[in-house]
């Protein structure tokens, strides 16, 4: 698009409909994606991965497979004694397994060798003995009495337990007119990210120097890990992020296939390209937990809640990763949404012979909020009142409000959430009136805009963004936030563009190159539009601080009496102007090239409450919101349920590219949707069986309903010109606004998701 | 693993040149679309010696009238079977069997030959070399024991293809090339329950052509069961093709797809004659049961993959009779 064009649009302007800076090289074709990099003479990195799902190394016999003809290198355990994991508490995972292997696939060891061929054929030379134990595929199993510890450190396969109470819950159900409790089950799912697991690590022996392209969310962990990990110091280590075809969470931490490819360059002596299968992408999963949610609530007569009790107990897997701050969320985010007089909340994070679970968009709250949810619908059916009314009447009360957990609440549209998809939806006429076969359900959910407290404590800001100017007049955004399809490249661009009015394609964006970039702590939790914007925003400042003291000076005026329209400075009710090129080079004398920088620290009051124990997890400066409708349609005869149409209304504070947010929330509604009518992963005695895309179940255009998109803009008075998270918080929503639709549609309330054809149809032929 | 195995490599121009080149060596398999063998090679499921690629072969991808059949080549892709207006208008089960295979981008690559043939599955099959291994192998393939059913001595690999039902309650004739010369065989006798071997056809011979006879006044439909309306292999399938005579039925075919190692007629005789009510339907539902044997092959439990053929079924049958008044 021409400037002119561009500027009479406003593309790239706050509140803009502004397409992704980088989207015309991603749907060419011309984006380059880790595995697409160019490395001639890269060799070929492959794993080999345990058959079994718990034992004992005895012994591994590598010498077969390091004679072969075009071996370089062989790895294993024994080249790499630290313990790695994105908690500093439990790191616990190694690249290549020591001692034990913990579930089926763990790599064990890795080759890189001349080809693919070669490869493939010194793995299978590699000789391995196993002293078998005995495995656990379930939480329960792996908690009972007797059970082999999977972690030496934890003899009943704990990883850690959570107990909270705020106010009084028992008193609080005393006083309810109805009580409820029950048990739901969500199966495990995985983010299903489209591009697989890949990294290209090169290593330049003379100098030590290690360079890695990996598909990563959090460029910083892997350069800490690799570091850690193969005993180099940081300052020798360059990690880059290319393109990136999504994360939803997976990527929020170094994974092994990073360090092995680090591990394998440095012992070739050279570049390893290490591509991961579809299946090994699935085997480092990560994903959301196998999760049993027991809820009970109390409500007085007229819907309002007077306790909650919530119980989750996850199947972690065989490593750590997130878990402890995983069971954390499934708590913390009880608070913050609802005005509930009494909170308590149990979680355990189990160990099992399954590969680790981690962060997933909407991390740990997705399913006690869809059970939170489900359990309020079906009091409300109880009580005769309209889920909606149940709604309101619980609403937070007064804005600013602090919960029990220590969260700050300063921008709530909630209310007016409620009030858009109740319209849009014709919730008033059609509920309740459905044909056979068809409903319509309701749920809340919300998400934190970012963890305000840093997993690495360094006392640094949460982010740095980095403005250059040089001669050319050209402004370049350097900033280490990992754009994985999020957009957070552009949204760097627009913070910039906005705050120095300048034209849009003036700007470019590096990002994520340790080498170039200032490091920053990844793109999870929802963090990087309210910290990296309010940091680009700084940065912008502090440039057009500069540019207008040199109009100043040129104009011979006061900086004070200086504006800038348009890429034009002048002194207030003057004609003439000076254009951007001379401002640029007037500034430029004496100093030369400019680099400003910009921070963003989020204040203490806003990191929890050291006094309450595991509350720096939930820790935000704000709350996303979302209210949403859902239509279905439940098959009698196949047991299908279908989504047909959603209406959510989501509150992001303000929508600082409603373009992207659109997509974003279409995503997350999306993403609720596949949990809740087709994904699940399967493991048959620790045999993974849905380690392709035919059999993990990601929906397809097929089943995608329409989303009507509704956007609330409450004005955070933190975020970057109010903004706040924008495509989490309304995930965890679809799926008890479905539950709830299926429940009109066909009179059952499933309690084990996802909705499978197998599932309805067991509980329509239960039915009497 | 990623790698196709190394193979020979050739593209004959003629049929005649296809069947020469399988009979010369064993282990030779032949490729249209590639959906099927190209996934499974990839996974390490075969190493041919050499694969023959029928995309040159002239004439192969043709749709003609035979006098009052209707001849498709086995090179005809599943596109174009759905969108063919001769089949649109004469056969529409079968476009809409064809539109319910897989996605677009299959469909485009994918061949009418390729769907008859394609290979069993099962989820102790469909896996990587890496799995299987670690999984002892199994009765199909490098193994010797199945883990379906653990003390079988046959594979229990159920056949999915969507196509195949459809045809045989059209009656139609699989036109097979091979070195004696060409022969025809009802689609049935193309297919052999045994998950291991699921194909009659012979060593040197290739599936040229499907024969349709006219349909007089008989009506079909075709309806599968999954998880997804895209991608997904049937759970279970069924094909109908009913006459009516007023009150009751004059003549039908049903066959299943998705339950056993190979697509089955289900013997109909029973219901010939009688009206279409619950109480026909009962029997149909247990000729059903009788003739199904759905067992662990997939993720989904054969629980629901036997409801959904019996309801499948009852429900085409229901439209089929509706549309017949």
């Amino acid at each position: 698009m021409s400037t002119d064009t561009l500027k009479r649009r406003g593309i790239g302007s706050v509140g803009v409909r502004t397409p992704l800076i980088d989207g015309v090289e991603k749907v060419t074709g011309r984006a380059r994606y880790t595995a697409d990099l160019p490395a001639p003479g890269a060799l070929c990195g492959r794993l080999l991965r345990s058959p079994v799902p718990h034992a004992r190394i005895l012994s591994i016999d590598t010498t077969e497979a390091e004679a072969l003809d075009g071996v370089v290198a062989v790895c294993t355990g024994a080249d790499c004694k630290i313990p790695f994991g994105v908690l500093p508490i439990t790191e616990n995972e190694f690249p290549l397994a020591r001692e034990k292997v913990r579930y089926r696939g763990d790599p064990v060891a890795a080759v890189a060798a001349v080809d693919e061929a070669t490869a493939v054929r010194a793995l299978k030379l590699i000789r391995v003995e196993y002293e078998i134990l005995p495995a656990y595929f379930d939480a329960r199993k792996a908690m009972a009495p007797g059970a082999e510890p999977i972690h030496a450190e934890k003899p009943n396969n704990i990883l850690r337990q959570v107990h909270n109470e705020f106010g009084d819950a028992e008193a609080g159900f005393a006083a309810a007119d109805l009580v409820r409790e029950k048990t739901y089950h969500f199966a495990e799912v995985n983010h299903a990210h489209i591009e697989p697991n890949a990294t290209l690590a090169e290593y330049d022996p003379q100098r030590d120097h290690l360079t890695i392209h990996t598909t990563t969310q959090v460029p910083y962990y892997v350069l800490l890990h690799v570091a850690k990990c193969l005993e180099m110091p940081e300052a020798h280590i360059r990690v880059t992020k290319p393109f990136v075809g999504g994360g939803f969470g997976a990527r929020t931490e170094c994974l092994h296939f990073e360090i092995i490819a680090a591990l394998l360059a440095r012992k070739a002596g050279g570049t390893v390209r290490l591509l991961q299968t579809r299946e090994e992408t699935f085997l480092a999963h990560r994903g959301r937990p196998d999760t049993d949610v027991t809820v009970k609530l109390g409500m007085t007569r007229d819907g309002k809640l007077t306790a909650c009790h919530l119980q989750a107990t996850q199947r972690g897997g065989a490593y750590a990763s997130y878990g402890v701050i995983t069971i954390l969320y499934t708590g913390a985010l009880l608070h913050g949404i609802y005005d509930i007089p009494a909170i308590k909340h149990d979680g355990r994070r189990v160990y099992t012979n399954t590969p680790p679970c981690g962060a997933q968009r909407g991390h740990g709250t997705v399913d006690p909020r869809a059970a939170f949810e489900a359990l309020m619908n079906e009091m409300a059916a109880e009580l005769g009142l309209d889920p909606f009314a149940v709604r309101r009447i619980n609403l937070l009360r007064e804005i600013p409000h602090v919960t029990a957990y220590a969260q700050r609440v300063l921008s709530y549209g909630l209310p007016e959430c409620l009030d858009k998809v109740m319209q849009a939806s014709g919730w008033a006429e059609r509920r309740g009136k459905m044909p056979k076969g068809r409903g319509l359900g309701l749920a809340c959910s919300h998400f934190v805009s970012g963890t305000t407290t840093p997993k690495h404590w360094t006392g640094e800001p949460h982010a740095t963004v980095n403005l250059r100017l040089d001669f050319d007049g050209a402004i370049t955004v350097l900033t280490g936030a990992a754009d994985i399809g999020q957009g957070s490249s552009t949204m760097a661009a627009q913070m910039v563009a906005e705050t120095l009015g300048v034209d849009w394609n003036r700007l470019r964006v590096i990002s994520a190159d340790s080498a170039l970039t200032p490091k920053d702590n990844g793109s999870y939790s929802s963090r990087v539009t309210f910290m990296v914007g309010n940091a680009a925003v700084e940065a912008a400042k502090d440039l057009r601080r500069i540019l207008i003291a040199a109009a100043a000076r040129k104009l011979e005026a006061d900086p004070a009496d200086v504006t800038c329209e348009g890429e034009i400075y002048r002194v207030a009710g003057q004609d003439r102007g000076l254009p951007f090129s001379e401002v640029v080079k007037a500034a430029l004398i004496d100093t030369g090239p400019i680099t400003v920088k910009g921070t963003f620290t989020s204040p203490p009051e806003f990191m929890g409450d050291k006094r309450i124990r595991g509350s720096a997890i939930g820790a935000t400066m704000g709350f996303c919101y979302a209210a949403q409708v859902v239509e279905c349609s439940v098959d009698e005869i196949t047991g299908k349920v279908a989504a047909h149409k959603v209406w959510v209304a989501v509150d992001v504070g303000r929508a600082l590219n409603p373009l992207a947010v659109e997509g974003q929330i279409q995503g997350g509604v999306w993403m609720g949707m596949g949990q809740a009518v087709s994904e699940e992963t399967h493991f048959d005695q620790g045999r993974m069986m849905h380690a392709n895309l035919l059999d993990y179940r990601v929906p397809t255009m097929a089943e995608s309903p329409d989303i009507a998109v509704f956007i609330v803009e409450s004005i955070d008075p933190n975020g970057p010109f109010g903004a706040k998270e924008a495509s989490e918080g309304m995930l965890a929503g679809f799926l008890p606004a479905l539950m709830d639709a299926v429940h009109e549609a066909a009179g059952i309330r499933p309690t084990a998701l996802p909705l499978t054809p197998d599932r309805i149809a067991a509980l329509l032929d239960a039915r009497p | 693993m990623n790698l196709l195995p190394d193979f020979r490599y050739a593209r004959p121009a003629t049929l005649d040149e296809a069947v020469r080149l399988k009979g010369a060596a064993a282990g030779t398999r032949f490729v249209a679309g590639g959906t099927d063998l190209l996934v499974n090679l990839r996974r390490g499921l075969g190493e041919p010696s050499a694969v023959i690629d029928l995309s040159a072969v002239a004439g192969l991808a043709a749709v003609r009238r035979e006098g009052d059949s209707l001849w498709l080549g086995a090179a005809v892709t599943l596109a174009d079977l759905a969108r063919h207006p001769d089949i649109v208008s004469d056969f529409p089960a079968l476009a809409e069997a064809a539109l319910s295979v897989a996605g677009p981008t299959h469909r485009a690559a994918a061949t009418l030959g390729g769907n008859l043939c394609q290979d069993t599955r099962c989820m102790f099959y469909n896996q990587s070399e890496w799995w299987r291994e670690s999984n002892g192998f199994c009765l199909k393939y490098q193994g010797d024991k199945c883990h379906v059913v653990p003390k079988s001595d046959r594979c229990y690999a159920t056949y999915h293809g969507d196509i195949a039902p459809v045809l045989m309650v059209l009656d139609a004739e699989a036109v097979i090339a091979g070195p004696d010369g060409v022969r025809r065989v009802a689609i049935a006798s193309f297919f052999r329950e045994d998950g291991a071997a699921h194909l009659t056809l012979g060593p040197g011979e290739v599936l040229a052509a499907v024969v349709l006879p006219p349909q007089q006044d008989r009506r079909a439909a075709y309806a599968k069961a999954r998880i997804r309306d895209a991608i997904d292999f049937a759970l279970a399938g069924a094909a109908a093709a009913l006459r009516r005579d007023g009150p009751v039925i004059g003549d039908l075919r049903i066959a299943i797809t998705g339950t056993n190692s190979a697509p089955l007629l289900v013997a109909t005789g029973d219901l010939i004659g009688r009206p279409w009510d619950p109480d026909t339907a009962a029997v149909l539902a247990k000729l059903l049961r009788g003739k199904a044997n759905v067992l662990r092959t997939t993720l989904v439990g054969a629980i629901y993959r036997r409801r959904a053929m019996q309801a499948l079924a009852r429900r085409l049958m229901d439209t089929l009779w509706e549309q017949e008044t």
